[in-house]
């Protein structure tokens, strides 16, 4: 069962994002930026890198790119096109030696790990392929799996919450997070600046993301960031 | 004004250059001994293993032509990440390895008790500035840089070195004669590292 969460809004095409994503304008309020190319059908990784290099041309910020790396040269095709890092999900599980492949070459920091899970009946169980398709492990297990990568940050996303705008799934923090050596970089569900404070708070947490188109427009990131500081979370200063 | 970017196929060169080309500058990306030994001034990129950076380096004899340059030369080089370990004595990452020894640096792992403190260091981070400098010249104190590094240089040297605070401190930054380094990512940092890179060009 797919959630309502994950039929994808079709935004149109590259044009209209650079219309309402326009990250020149807000880049000084993000951290980083994570692209992700998640097209089901006749992806094309070449197409994507050029889009990355127009988003990323005059942003000045880290950026992390993924979405369908299936071999070094993907991921080489992206690193010079701007990335710095890439994600990884579905490979995570089926090609742990490509995983491992690009630790070696590229160093872990470059390799960004990208789980989705979903809580059903108490059992917090791991989908790949864009959230379609549940394996037979379990969040728990799969974590160790990953952290034996060696990669360089776990990007976590909880399939229930994401696009909810209702806040992240602390709940499942402390069982989970506590024993995680790599940093963590909570997803899903985010709708506004006390979502990501919430998240910051948590010591567990590395990082905050979020995709929610609202969170992009008009002044939310700028002022998002601006409660973020007065809240006294310590998050970078750019002048 | 023409910076040659080092070209030993490690390290992201785009991103280099798109902040060149913002700051008004024109770079070339290069590992021809004739374009580097011409160059105003060196950047050295770097992302990924120490040990395999030098095997290529050493392959293509950039060692030597970096050190002409350097020493002979006395064109300016900035190391950036992998780049400013490489311009090191040695790392011990894969290994022992030397480095382009121009700088009296060493790099080892972090290497923390308190597993709570999680390697790589990823993020933005606070870096002291240096009392004696051409980087962070009209830059406020305790601004934030970019880093990504699990390896990172100490050394004894005082002067030209600024501080970041991960678990302990380590070299944020070192510049002393013509070379210069910073284990942050300036064309990642935003308003700053784009100051800081200015004051390397104008220099």
């Amino acid at each position: 069962m797919l959630s309502r969460n994950f039929r994808l809004q079709k935004v149109g095409d590259f044009s209209w994002l650079k219309k309402y994503y326009n990250f020149e304008k807000i880049a000084f309020s993000l951290d980083e930026l994570i692209v992700l190319d998640v097209t089901r059908e006749n992806r094309n990784i070449d197409e994507f890198s050029s889009v990355l290099k127009d988003i990323v041309k005059n942003v000045f910020l880290p950026v992390s790119a993924g979405g369908g790396i299936r071999s070094i040269d993907d991921a080489k095709l992206l690193l010079n096109s701007g990335a710095d890092k890439v994600v990884l999900n579905s490979t995570l599980y089926s090609n742990k030696d490509l995983i491992r492949d690009l630790v070696k070459i590229y160093g872990s920091q470059f390799v960004v790990g990208s789980i989705d899970y979903l809580t059903e009946n108490n059992i917090n169980n791991v989908f790949i392929e864009n959230g379609t398709v549940k394996i037979d492990k379990r969040l728990e297990e799969y974590i160790d799996d990953v952290e034996e990568l060696s990669i360089g940050e776990i990007y976590l996303n909880s399939i229930q919450k994401d696009g909810t705008g209702q806040g992240y799934d602390i709940s499942l923090l402390d069982d989970v997070f506590k024993k995680i050596t790599t940093p963590v970089i909570l997803a899903g569900g985010a709708g506004n600046a006390f979502h990501l404070i919430d998240g910051l708070r948590q010591s567990s947490v590395d990082a905050v993301a979020t995709a929610n188109l609202f969170n992009f427009l008009g002044d939310s990131l700028p002022k998002s960031r601006r409660q973020i500081i007065e809240n006294n979370i310590p998050i970078a200063k750019f002048h | 004004m023409k910076i040659a970017i080092v070209n030993y196929g490690m390290g992201n060169i785009y991103s280099v250059q798109s902040a060149l080309r913002f700051l008004g500058v024109e770079s070339e990306f290069t590992n021809n001994r004739n374009e580097l030994l011409k160059s105003d001034k060196i950047i050295l990129p770097g992302v990924g293993s120490f040990a395999e950076a030098m095997k290529i380096i050493k392959r293509l004899e950039l060692d030597k032509v970096i050190k002409e340059a350097v020493l002979e030369n006395n064109i300016s080089i900035l190391g950036i990440c992998l780049g400013m370990q490489l311009l090191g004595i040695s790392s011990t990452e894969d290994g022992y390895t030397e480095g382009l020894n121009l700088y009296d640096g060493f790099v080892e792992k972090f290497n923390f008790l308190d597993k709570r403190i999680k390697v790589p260091h990823i993020g933005f981070n606070e870096v002291v500035k240096p009392d004696d400098t051409i980087l962070y010249k009209n830059l406020s104190n305790n601004l934030d840089f970019y880093f990504v590094h699990s390896y990172r240089m100490t050394t004894k040297n005082k002067n030209g070195v600024a501080y970041c605070n991960y678990g302990e401190p380590f070299v944020a930054s070192f510049e002393r004669d013509n070379v210069f380094g910073t284990q942050f990512h300036p064309e990642k940092s935003q308003s700053n590292g784009l100051a800081l890179l200015k004051n390397f060009i104008n220099y």
